[in-house]
């Protein structure tokens, strides 16, 4: 099965061809089988390379597949390989399974969508790249990945390009990306001149030996590719695109701005983890950047009432946790995260578009109430998936998975990123239960009709196993790539801190339910009193980036464009081409079309080229 | 040493290494004798594609099949005729070349009311002359070769006579080609004065030890070969003559003399530098970079504002033999391996973009579809063809991941590895104003056009020959793009003696 490796990423990569030549031409039903099948025979074949790999594992812990070589001029030789370890198959695993399911209940979700077929194409396409990206042995085609997840999560966030919010959504999405890619196209840049190379376990090898602990150049370039990260991944001060790219529909928002896309910073850190170790400011950064952005995540997150902004915040959050698992050492910890949020996450948001579809494309939260009995899939979905976002103790996977994250940061002795999370747990308890008291308990506000089918009950019972502590129990083979965190093996204090951080998530979820079940005369007042209602304005405009973004940079680009309105700029490049027209317009008057003169040139050629041979 | 030959008779291997130059003989007669028993046109043709197909067999094997058979290589068969790898290389690209040429000739003469037997016969010769001066290791094969190679052009280029500008094409090549072959005659005749030999081997191995007024003489010669050499391949100044002459041929004779006949030269220009040691005069090699940028800047400079899409293939291909010029100035294996595969993207490239005009055209027409209007909207009509045309001109341009690119990339390595970084910048200047003309054509293929069109390519223009031909040219742009290495690997196996 290893030796078909390549079809994993092919596949996909077919359905986006068949599916885009065929738009307009195939039926929808057609379109389901291939768009979702070509992800199923991507999600089987992971599944058989992975048992082969984990059975028989070399003994660098990798299998490498080259598939050509471009060329070999001289000592250039490119080669496209595919590289699977333990960290790309987890990867794998979590873009061909979870993207499955996705893909399976879009088929339900986007049904009767005038754009089916171009949706299942682009979603193939984003799945192609992400494997791409994950699969790639060189950095080179990790950025090519990169670039194409960009490109399709632009494509989707705007897919329903008659509105021009959704446009100018994705357009911010694609930009803000877009400053975080220069900076990691830089990196790789600087990378390639010292080390020679961008082949990853080549550059890895061989940075230890190059670069010195701490050097300048090494942390220069640490910090250009967390610039990547932090873009891709929505962390400060990068984050402000991932609320705005709810515009798209819902499960791409599960696909692409939960699971999948937005984590691929964390494995871009996780892959290059040796430069990061080299760079220690590097990586205390990153642990920061977590902190902060998951604090202030949650913070916004109490005063939304767009469901999926909500989400939106908590992901941003959640991505945080595996920042600073990243930044606490704890490097098997974030990827386990990174799986266990994109089970639970997937999960939410699926049944978020169930509530959405129910309630005819209501995202307003106050608009909805008591559905708990008409919709109890959801319900239940929300309930489970809810609860493993706050990680309520020892049932849910993503308790595991952060609990893990807290122990690591505590006992690696990082106290102040432990009680960054230990606090943002209490904050994620709060506003998570309180999206689910207020659409699934109280009074009725709207009418609710219920989804039916495989397509919308399969995948969301798998999620919903998956999101608990099944999910937890799930051992990754990462021991080969990523080392040990430092409290590896357990130590005396790591039941108390499973006990602390589990009552945080428990008494945030009592809070919740005293203040959001019933009439909430407490949460009015706050609102309404003389500090709340600043603070919640506050909060509700995310710490105001998007102001400060706008007069930092959006204003002053824009009084440059009227500066130079009449392209000044630009005059200094057409004085070039101008020139050569003008050139133009005499060299065609030697094209006479007269023999005589043909003749005569050839002649005086053979003048100059005689003087310039017997003269030189 | 290799007079004895003559005296004793050709050797079996002689004669196994001469098959492709001796079937395609054969199927001259052959065609000849059934164009005279009768006239039809789809025999006709028929014969000549299996004729060319016969002459392709043996390096078709000799070089994808090398564990089944191969040619007992390198062959030298009289002083004439030298048969090595890199000859066999250049004869199988003719032989492609004029396959293809036969396949879209068929599609156009369709529409050709008059005669339209002739021009197989024609092409055929002409392809017998390419083969004998890519084997050429001696002046008087090389000029027969050329002049076999050339004359039938004439004839070709003015073949639909009843119209004006083929005829005026066909005149003009006549006229100025008997000029250029008079300075290589000319050259020829100095450079055997002095020497005393017509073999590039003999006059190689003597070149070094002449010095003073004799050395002059030489260069002299030298130099006016050039002049013929640099006419045949449309360098600047002697390009005049290129955009008339695409423009009044038919297309299908016209993608056959931007390609086959250009490749035979240059491939006897490398031959000649590296076996009779021209490099060895640097003033000869100062004449190349002169006619390398200035056919840069007059190629590139005159398509800027071309709107016909011949004359503009003209243009660029004076630019595109420019960047070629570069290699050969860089000398070396590497300048070789990169005028192998440069001429091998360029030739796959331009017969994809002259196919697709080809299939645009048709002699019903009083001309050929040249006007870049004519292609305006062609995507909304003929989306695959326009697909076509869009990879040529992108290859043309030099954008990665198709043909036209690793020529370039070819180019730049063997330039930069020998540090001419004059005409590096004149190669990279060039191929940045070469882009905007090519888009400036690749604009207009997708504009929205409202009007019906004079010109159109038949609705199942993908089920002749020449439909699949230019469907072909396609898969192997792109798959040279893509996966260079098993092409780069016949290159490299294809050296010099």
């Amino acid at each position: 099965m290893l030796n078909l490796l390549f079809v994993v990423f092919l596949s996909p990569l077919l359905g986006f061809i068949v599916l885009s030549l065929g738009r307009g031409r195939i039926s929808q039903n057609l379109a389901t089988v291939i768009g979702v099948g070509s992800i199923g025979v991507s999600a089987l074949v992971t599944l058989g390379a992975g048992i082969q790999l984990l059975s028989h594992m070399p003994a660098d812990g990798a299998y490498t597949q080259v598939l050509w070589q471009w060329m070999e001029v001289g000592s250039f030789t490119p080669r496209f390989a595919l590289r699977l370890d333990g960290l790309s198959l987890t990867m794998c695993g979590v873009i061909t399974g979870v993207g499955f399911l996705i893909h399976l209940f879009a088929s339900w979700y986007m049904r009767g969508d005038e754009g089916f077929t171009r949706f299942f194409s682009y979603m193939n396409l984003f799945v192609a790249s992400m494997l791409f990206l994950v699969l790639g042995d060189n950095l080179l085609f990790l950025y090519f990945g990169w670039e194409g997840v960009g490109l399709c999560s632009y494509l989707l966030i705007g897919f329903w390009y008659q509105d021009p919010a959704n446009g100018s959504a994705a357009r911010k999405a694609f930009i803000v990306t877009r400053i975080g890619d220069t900076f990691m196209a830089i990196g790789l840049f600087l990378l390639f001149r010292e080390l020679g190379t961008l082949d990853i376990s080549q550059a890895m090898a061989t940075a230890p030996g190059h670069f010195e602990v701490g050097g300048n150049t090494v942390t220069a370039i640490a910090f250009l590719l967390l610039g990547g990260a932090v873009g891709k991944s929505a962390q400060l001060p990068l984050q402000t695109w991932l609320p705005d790219a709810m515009a798209g529909p819902t499960p791409v928002s599960a696909l692409i701005h939960a699971a999948t896309m937005v984590t691929a910073g964390v494995y871009l850190i996780a892959r290059t983890r040796v430069l990061f170790e080299l760079a220690p400011l590097a990586l205390h950064w990153v642990g920061i950047i977590g902190a902060v952005t998951l604090l202030i995540a949650g913070f916004t997150a109490l005063v939304q009432t767009d469901i999926k902004r909500i989400l939106a915040y908590s992901t941003m959050s959640q991505i945080g946790y595996m920042f600073l698992a990243l930044g606490a050492g704890a490097w098997q910890a974030a990827i386990f995260h990174l799986m266990t949020h994109a089970f639970f996450k997937a999960l939410l948001f699926l049944s978020a578009g169930a509530v959405i579809l129910a309630c005819h494309h209501e995202q307003d939260i106050f608009k909805m109430g008591g559905l708990r009995k008409k919709l109890p899939l959801p319900f239940w979905s929300f309930i489970v998936g809810g609860g493993a976002l706050c990680a309520v103790p020892y049932l849910t996977a993503g308790f595991y998975s952060k609990d893990e994250i807290l122990w690591q940061a505590y006992a690696g002795g990082h106290l102040n990123l432990f009680l960054a999370g230990l606090f943002g747990a209490f904050l994620t308890s709060i506003y998570t239960f309180r999206l689910i008291f207020t659409v699934f308990f109280g009074k009725e506000h709207s009418a609710a009709n219920s989804g039916h089918g495989l397509a919308y009950t399969l995948p969301l019972i798998v999620l919903l196993a998956l999101s608990t502590f099944i999910g937890g129990q799930i051992h990754l083979p990462l021991a080969l790539v990523l080392p040990a965190g430092p409290g590896e093996g357990g130590g005396a204090d790591e039941t108390k801190i499973a006990l602390l951080s589990g009552s945080v998530a428990v008494i945030g979820i009592a809070l919740a339910a005293l203040l959001f079940l019933g009439e909430r005369k407490f949460v009015k007042w706050l609102k309404n009193s003389t500090l709340g209602a600043p603070l919640a304005a506050f909060f509700g405009a995310a710490f105001g980036f998007d102001w400060l973004y706008d007069k930092l940079f959006v204003q002053p680009f824009l009084w440059l464009v009227r500066v130079n309105k009449s392209d000044y700029l630009d005059r200094a490049i057409m004085a070039g081409a101008g020139s050569l027209q003008s050139l133009n317009g005499v060299l065609t008057k030697t094209q006479t079309g007269r023999i005589r003169w043909y003749a005569a040139s050839v002649a005086l050629g053979a003048v100059l080229v005689i003087a310039v041979a017997v003269l030189s | 040493m290799s007079f004895l030959y003559v005296h004793g008779g050709l050797t079996p291997a002689q004669w196994i290494t001469l098959l492709p130059i001796l079937i395609l003989s054969a199927t001259i007669v052959f065609v000849t004798g059934a164009i005279a028993i009768k006239r039809h046109h789809w025999w006709n043709a028929t014969i000549s594609v299996a004729g060319l197909n016969l002459a392709l067999l043996p390096l078709f094997v000799h070089f994808w099949l090398p564990q089944l058979w191969t040619l007992p290589l390198p062959q030298t068969v009289t002083p004439l005729l030298g048969i090595d790898g890199y000859a066999c290389f250049y004869m199988a690209m003719i032989l492609v070349t004029a396959l293809a040429t036969a396949t879209l000739s068929h599609a156009y003469m369709e529409g050709y009311n008059g005669n339209r037997e002739e021009v197989y016969l024609l092409l055929l010769l002409s392809t017998l002359g390419g083969l004998v001066v890519v084997c050429s290791r001696h002046f008087a094969s090389f000029f027969i070769g050329l002049e076999l190679l050339s004359v039938p052009l004439y004839g070709m280029a003015g073949y639909l006579v009843k119209e004006r500008r083929s005829l005026e094409a066909g005149t003009k090549y006549l006229v100025l080609s008997a000029v250029a072959s008079a300075f290589i005659l000319f050259g020829m005749a100095l450079i055997y004065s002095q020497m005393g030999t017509l073999a590039f081997a003999e006059i190689g191995a003597h070149i070094g030890v002449i010095g003073g007024s004799e050395r002059s003489v030489i260069v002299l010669g030298s130099a006016m070969i050039l002049v013929g050499i640099g006419f045949k391949l449309s360098l600047s100044p002697f390009h005049l003559w290129t955009p008339d002459v695409y423009e009044g041929a038919p297309a299908p004779v016209t993608s056959y003399l931007a390609t086959a006949s250009k490749t035979a030269v240059f491939a006897l220009l490398v031959r000649y530098f590296v076996e009779a040691r021209a490099y060895q005069m640097p003033s000869l090699v100062n004449v190349l970079s002169a006619l390398a940028i200035l056919s840069i800047i007059f190629g590139n400079v005159l398509a800027l504002r071309q709107d016909n899409l011949k004359r503009l293939l003209a243009y660029s291909s004076i630019a595109h033999f420019g960047y070629l010029l570069v290699a050969v100035i860089a000398s070396g294996p590497l300048a070789v391996e990169a005028v192998g595969v440069y001429l091998l993207t360029y030739v796959v490239t331009t017969l994809a973009a002259f196919g697709v005009v080809t299939l645009m055209s048709s002699p019903y027409n009083d001309h050929d579809a040249e006007d870049i209007f004519d292609y305006r909207g062609l995507f909304w009509r003929r989306p695959y063809l326009t697909a076509i045309l869009t990879v040529a001109l992108l290859s043309l341009a030099g954008v990665p991941l198709t043909a036209g690119f690793i020529g370039k990339f070819y180019v730049i390595t063997a330039g930069a590895d020998k540090h001419l970084w004059l005409l590096l910048a004149a190669v990279v200047l060039g191929s940045a104003v070469g882009l905007f003309y090519y888009l400036r054509t690749m604009i207009q293929l997708y504009l929205r056009q409202r009007w019906v069109q004079k010109y159109s390519a038949p609705l199942n223009w993908a089920q002749g020959t020449g439909g699949a031909m230019v469907v072909l040219l396609m898969l192997a742009m792109l798959l040279l793009g893509i996966f260079p290495t098993p092409f780069i690997a016949l290159v490299q196996a294809a050296g010099l003696l």
